[in-house]
């Protein structure tokens, strides 16, 4: 019988990776420095991983590749993190508090009065569209206008933002 | 929000290996339904020598799910088992896979019933060619069936060169017959295991093959619904539904598959 070893079969997944989870674990510890997130982003890799892992050609390191994805997860969690707090500060509604409670970052600040300042109808099309995602459609039967001047009103509301923002 | 912990007290996690171990084991529980559902399921992979020359055979628990000709011009183990590898999630274990070339050894010895493991098709995406494979499975040994008619049969009387393509992505040949595929002309048409295997097979299965690579004379063909077999050149035969014929290789073979001659042509 011709022998079997010439065959290029990736090693079993579970076991192929039992050895990097303590470690992968600690490093999510450390960057995250919170158990839930490290919990969470620990799975999302750990699935992420087995799904991808056909892909990988027989003999490549699983390690680095392994660490390759828990990073770019961590900075993917990261930027939205960062994302969805600045929305929230530019939001006019929560504009007080939460500037009471980070009490820095001037310009978002800036940014929020600003809205607040801007006509009512630009006002509101622009925390519907910017904010809350609705199309121009949605937005122009909510303030009972057509979807064209929904869309005037973004675009004026940004053009004044854009003036204090420099 | 989160309860972010104190940079003292993520180092005493890092430090506590049993906490860390324990947090593994709650993160794996706690995927687990998330995992049921990306999970590939398992195959068993070897390499097996038969009469055919060397093979790439895998076996999941519904059965044969991949067999793959190695001594073939641009065949390649690699390519085999990444392809098995996207839906399998593959182990090597030889004593498993070894049933399989003796089951192929027997099969070429003559015994025509050796082929007893189940098939697992879950390589072939396509419907259509899942309908292909089933109508092909229903043609037994000592019969064979043009790309032309399997197509009909299939339901696309226009899809011989579809089939043809099934053919050749046939995920587990031998077992599931493509080998019994043949050219409308009554020449044998190609193979991916190479003509000389197809050949050799369709020899097993009783037909006569001369030089011109064309099933011979002696051969009756077989209706699937009506089960009457007849001489190509009966009358009733040439009126009957090119998709529902097959062709024998002899009187004898169409009667043990249950068909009953014809009254007209009286084929013997």
């Amino acid at each position: 019988m011709a022998s079997i070893s010439s065959l290029p079969i990736l090693p079993i997944f579970e076991e192929a990776v039992s050895s990097h989870e303590r470690e992968l674990m600690r490093y999510l510890l450390r960057t995250t420095g919170d158990r839930e997130d490290a919990l969470d982003l620990f799975q999302e890799t750990w699935l992420r991983a087995y799904r991808a892992y056909p892909a990988l050609k027989a003999g490549t390191a699983l390690r680095p590749w392994l660490y390759r994805i828990a990073i770019n997860l961590c900075r993917n969690r990261a930027r939205d993190r960062t994302r969805r707090a600045r929305v929230m500060v530019s939001d006019g509604h929560e504009l007080a508090e939460r500037a009471a409670v980070t009490g820095s970052n001037d310009g978002a600040i800036a940014i929020g009065s600003a809205i607040k300042a801007l006509p009512p109808n630009q006002r509101r099309s622009l925390i519907m569209r910017k904010f809350d995602g609705l199309s121009y459609g949605e937005i122009g039967a909510s303030l009972k206008c057509s979807p064209e001047s929904a869309r005037a009103h973004v675009y004026q509301a940004l053009k004044k933002l854009k003036t204090v923002a420099e | 929000m989160n309860q972010t912990m104190s940079k003292a007290a993520v180092n005493q996690e890092l430090g506590d290996e049993r906490t860390l171990d324990s947090l593994i084991e709650t993160a794996h529980r706690q995927m687990a339904p998330r995992l049921a559902r990306v999970r590939r399921p398992p195959v068993r992979a070897g390499l097996v020598s038969s009469p055919l020359g060397r093979l790439v055979v895998a076996i999941s628990e519904a059965g044969i799910a991949l067999i793959y000709f190695l001594d073939v011009p641009r065949a390649n183990a690699a390519d085999a088992i990444a392809m098995l590898q996207w839906r399998f999630d593959v182990m090597e274990d030889q004593p498993v896979v070894a049933g399989v070339g003796e089951e192929i050894r027997h099969f070429m010895a003559g015994n025509l019933a050796a082929l007893v493991t189940p098939v697992d098709l879950s390589l072939i995406e396509s419907p259509f060619q899942h309908r292909v494979m089933e109508r092909l499975r229903k043609v037994p040994a000592g019969a064979v069936i043009s790309y032309q008619a399997l197509a009909a049969a299939s339901g696309a009387p226009h899809g011989s060169r579809a089939v043809g393509n099934t053919m050749a992505s046939n995920p587990v040949p031998v077992y599931v017959p493509c080998h019994r595929v043949i050219r409308s002309d009554g020449s044998v048409g190609n193979y991916g295991g190479g003509v000389a295997s197809k050949l050799r097979l369709l020899r097993v299965e009783g037909f006569q093959i001369g030089e011109d690579h064309r099933v011979a004379a002696g051969a009756v063909l077989g209706h699937q619904r009506t089960h009457i077999y007849c001489r190509p050149s009966c009358s009733a035969a040439r009126r009957a539904d090119p998709a529902r014929m097959m062709i024998f290789a002899d009187s004898a073979r169409a009667r043990s598959a249950g068909l009953r001659a014809c009254r007209q042509c009286l084929p013997g």
